[in-house]
């Protein structure tokens, strides 16, 4: 930018208005495509939620008999609850992950790297299906205890809470470790080495030279990953879990199961709501934590 | 050593081990620093090739060398930040090879400064006082103390990124010397500093040197003047081996390999065929240079017909207007043509083609010297006690 | 570089190896074992079989395969299309300016909502006129078109914004129009990053099935949505080979991008 206006004389006001209207006009395609198939059917969820079934407006009614239903209270609790557990389960793991490829390194190191990046763009539904095959009802799990030994309860994890967390640690755990190998490697070795040599054991260097300088990076992922948690759809369906009905589930049984629209107009709205004030309050956060950060490494 | 204190800092530095003082060193104490033939390789690269080496307690020593030539990797190895792949290091007189830095207790100071881009400048000292457990009022005084004498009390609360480069090289040095280190590491500090910043920077480690005086040194650097003016003995490295290692005037005034006289001086090499048999040990030797005879100093054995290179710094030279009939005879006098004068401030370099030899010289002329202009005849002279012979096997 | 001791070391590695088998490999693995699987009662599965894979190759499976491709090859093309159109506009202006920030705002926000919601708004939205997209091929596109649109645009404008900005000017000084900049400058240089993008919608337009699920008419059934249905109904074995397929054909398009890829990354 600087660059840009070193190089020509100072754009006059009229000459400058002019530019930001062709950019306002040029960007107008994409917006309008945003506008007319995202922002408008929001809008249309949201009048919805003020209609009955045949379209009658009924005003606030939808939403006091919905946010006094105790189905939809205990599904905000546990959307949130599975999505916190989850995030801090595949921080925890994609932190260790990360360390270890990037600071223990080892000849196959980078075949890992990728093996991670490529996983990223898998279906979700790959790991509850794997689990549902391993540690399901009738899974080769329980069929082996049962032949080893007969009595004992069979496994029933994977319809229950801790299958769906396991499954989300294990499919957004990627989605940690890749920022944070791309911060990792910009951790400059010296500062490993010094710290070294000043006497740090190495969990000490960790905790005060690598971490720190990923705070960002960090926050980004856990705000993205505790969005992403939030939304998750398809590896709660593929579980099966009839107890574990979480905002977006409730959404797909009341409009597609149940033929609900209103419902899930409600539901739908609340799941917005929360949506947006993670995903503000993950941008807000990320901006000024990386702003600090480019301000430090100047 | 040279006396360039700007401050009294002395009063300041505390006594970093309970011997220091004179008079009491035992007869044969161990040596700071032991390398005993000690390689690196990365793969199927050597890094470093079988390096020997000793620094004693209270001795500077530089390694000196172009890029690659394996004395940054000679350096990790004796922090520990590579492990060896063959021989061992020792320090104090005890191994150590195999154990990971923090056990060996090194001050080390590379070339990025390598300060904790989050904490502050009295956290970054305390930071191996840290490590060491120390208790809070202890750490506290010495971080003051290291700053002090570092001149940099006053920016203890600052960030790395507040600080100049000269100033992020200051508290480098502190926080390494804030763990009272047998041994202080220098990886080719000052190389990230503009030149009037390196001057100054050069003069305070020359006074710290001194404030110091039991500590060892390891210094890396490209720059033969840092080493120059730093170091008691100079060890020149190339290709991942040791060339030669002496006192700056041994390797200045009598360098063993056309390299070392290259690389520290700059000297010009020229073919030489020995006319007459010498003994060695710096008697003057003649020798032919192409068509003409110079005297030179001969470190090693010569017989007629034997082959050698004379090496003759810029400096040495002196030049005088010409043309070629006169020079012929003349003892240690050869004629040239000036190629190129550049002008550097304190002199001029000038880029001499010698005529009947195909050899191209670079002469220093000093200030307040006539100065030749391009393709001027001149005949460069040079004082046969700064000739030197140098084996001729060697091109660098 | 950290960890000097060998036996730390060692230790740190049989952490990692354990958890990447657990959270890489055995999803991998156990998919693939169960696609060839007759039965599956011990350690191991038992009466190899490949009916599984074939029934995932056979008529029907087949078509929601084809569909599949059809439905990510048109939605991330569009959305790729849409995402480098915002992200040049976005990178033209300066990263203070209003457009820039506006763009950065509404582009990344599909991504912020769960995939549901977008099928029950484009539902509820175009079931009714004026537009009547309930039912069609269109809405299952526009679907998968939406929720990569972010990733997309968030690709490319990374790569627009990290661009030499000197470059163009230079272009233009050598008496370039805008549009032959565009064309022979700006867009070549961010060739990468938007094949890169491309690949990485393809591969999630593949996986998609929040939104799918939501409006997909019955003529219109991707491979995901019968990967569900195969799941739903206890067929796991059924569901592995459809799923191993899926992963497949999504590895060879990846690989096929990634070869594009290299040949487009001219630094």
């Amino acid at each position: 930018m600087s660059a840009a206006v070193l190089d020509k004389p100072a754009p006059s006001p009229p000459v400058r208005a002019a530019a930001a209207w062709r950019a306002w006009l040029w960007l107008a395609v994409p917006l309008l495509f945003v506008a007319a198939f995202f922002v408008y059917p929001l809008v249309q969820i949201g009048a919805q939620s003020f209609l009955d079934k045949s379209g009658a407006p009924v005003g606030l009614e939808n939403w006091r008999y919905e946010l006094a239903s105790s189905a939809v209270q205990t599904a905000i609790v546990s959307t949130v609850k599975i999505a916190a557990i989850s995030t801090l389960g595949a921080l925890v793991l994609g932190t260790f992950i990360a360390l270890a490829l990037s600071f223990v390194p080892f000849r196959g190191a980078g075949f890992i790297t990728r093996l991670i990046e490529t996983v990223v763009s898998f279906p979700s539904f790959l790991i509850p299906l794997a689990f549902s095959i391993l540690y399901g009802r009738t899974g080769v799990v329980n069929s082996v205890m049962e032949s080893v030994a007969p009595g004992v309860p069979p496994l029933n994890f994977v319809n229950d809470v801790p299958g769906v967390v396991l499954a989300e640690i294990a499919f957004y755990t990627p989605f940690v470790v890749r920022p944070l190998l791309a911060v990792f490697s910009q951790v400059p070795r010296e500062l490993i080495d010094v710290a070294g040599s000043l006497g740090s054991s190495p969990w000490a260097i960790v905790r005060t030279v690598i971490l720190p300088a990923a705070v960002p990076a960090l926050a980004a992922a856990t705000g993205l990953t505790f969005l992403l948690t939030m939304n998750e759809f398809g590896i709660i369906l593929f579980t099966g879990a009839k107890n574990v009905m979480t905002l977006p589930m409730l959404i797909y049984t009341r409009s597609i199961v149940t033929f609900d629209i209103p419902s899930a107009a409600v539901i739908a709205c609340l799941q917005v709501a929360l949506s947006l004030c993670v995903y503000c309050l993950y941008r807000w956060i990320t901006k000024k934590l990386s702003g600090a950060h480019h301000a430090a490494a100047r | 050593m040279l006396s360039t204190k700007k401050k009294p800092r002395r009063t300041h530095a505390a006594p970093l081990r309970p011997t220091q003082g004179s008079g009491v060193v035992p007869d044969h104490p161990p040596n700071a620093v032991e390398l005993r033939n000690v390689s690196v390789t990365y793969g199927t690269t050597t890094a470093l090739a079988g390096l020997d080496l000793v620094v004693a307690c209270g001795e500077t020593v530089a390694l000196l060398g172009p890029s690659g030539s394996g004395k940054s990797t000679a350096l990790k190895a004796i922090a520990g930040f590579e492990q060896p792949s063959g021989g061992r290091i020792l320090l104090d007189g005890e191994d150590v090879t195999g154990t990971s830095p923090a056990q060996r207790g090194i001050g080390v100071v590379v070339q990025s400064y390598a300060l904790f881009p989050h904490m502050r400048i009295d956290a970054n000292v305390a930071y191996g006082l840290k490590a060491r457990k120390l208790p809070k009022a202890q750490i506290a005084a010495r971080v003051k103390l290291m700053l002090e004498m570092v001149g940099m009390e006053d920016h203890a609360h600052k960030l790395p990124r507040q600080l100049s480069g000269g100033q992020q090289q200051r508290v480098a040095i502190a926080r390494a010397l804030a763990i009272k280190p047998r041994v202080l590491l220098l990886d080719e500090p000052l190389s990230a500093l503009d030149a009037s910043l390196r001057a100054e920077m050069l003069i305070e480690l020359q006074a710290l040197r001194v404030e110091l005086p039991e500590i060892a040194m390891v210094y890396v650097t490209h720059d033969q003047s840092e080493a120059l003016t730093l170091a008691d003995r100079i060890a020149v490295m190339r290709n991942a081996r040791l060339e030669e290692i002496g006192t700056a005037a041994q390797l200045y005034d009598r360098p063993a390999s056309a390299f070392t006289a290259k690389f520290l001086g700059g000297a010009s090499l020229l073919p030489a065929v020995s006319t007459t048999v010498v003994s060695g040990a710096g008697t003057l030797a003649s020798v032919m240079v192409g068509a003409h005879r110079m005297r030179a100093v001969a470190p090693f054995a010569l017989f007629p017909g034997d082959r050698a290179k004379v090496a003759v710094r810029p400096h040495a030279w002196q030049v005088l207007p010409g043309s070629p009939e006169i020079s012929a005879s003349t003892v240690n006098s050869l004629p040239g043509r000036v190629e190129s004068v550049q002008w550097r401030g304190a002199g001029h370099r000038l880029q001499v083609d010698l005529i009947g030899i195909a050899e191209r010289v670079t002469v220093d002329v000093p200030a307040l010297s006539p100065v030749p202009t391009p393709g001027d005849l001149v005949v460069l002279s040079a004082d046969p006690a700064h000739v030197v012979l140098v084996p001729a096997g060697d091109t660098p | 570089m950290l960890l000097h001791a060998k036996s730390t070391r060692l230790t740190v590695w049989g952490f990692l190896a354990v958890a990447l088998l657990l959270l890489v490999g055995a999803p991998l693995l156990v998919t693939f074992m169960a696609a060839f699987a007759g039965s599956w009662n011990g350690v191991l599965p038992s009466n190899p079989t490949l009916g599984h894979l074939g029934g995932a190759l056979a008529a029907d499976n087949l078509s929601a395969l084809i569909v599949s491709l059809q439905t990510a090859l048109f939605a991330s093309l569009l959305a790729v299309f849409l995402g480098t159109w915002a992200a040049l506009c976005a990178a033209s202006a300066p990263a203070s300016s209003t457009v820039s920030k506006v763009s950065d705002a509404v582009f990344h926000l599909p991504a912020a909502v769960p995939s549901v919601v977008v099928g029950l708004g484009l539902l509820t939205a175009f079931s009714k006129p004026p537009l009547l997209l309930n039912g069609t091929v269109s809405i299952v596109i526009l679907a998968q078109t939406l929720l990569v649109l972010a990733f997309s645009y968030s690709t490319v404008s990374a790569a627009a914004r990290g661009a030499d900005p000197l470059i163009p000017l230079a272009a233009a000084s050598l008496g370039a129009s805008r549009l032959r900049v565009l064309l022979t400058i700006r867009l070549p240089l961010l060739l990468p990053a938007i094949v890169a993008a491309t690949g990485l919608a393809l591969a999630l337009c593949m996986g998609e099935l929040g939104a799918t699920v939501m409006v997909y008419p019955a003529s219109w059934r991707t491979l995901p949505v019968t990967i569900f249905t195969l799941t739903d109904r206890g067929a796991l074995f059924d569901a592995s080979a459809n799923t191993l397929v899926l992963i497949a054909v999504t590895v060879a398009v990846l690989a096929v991008i990634a070869k594009v890829k290299g040949r487009t990354t001219l630094r």
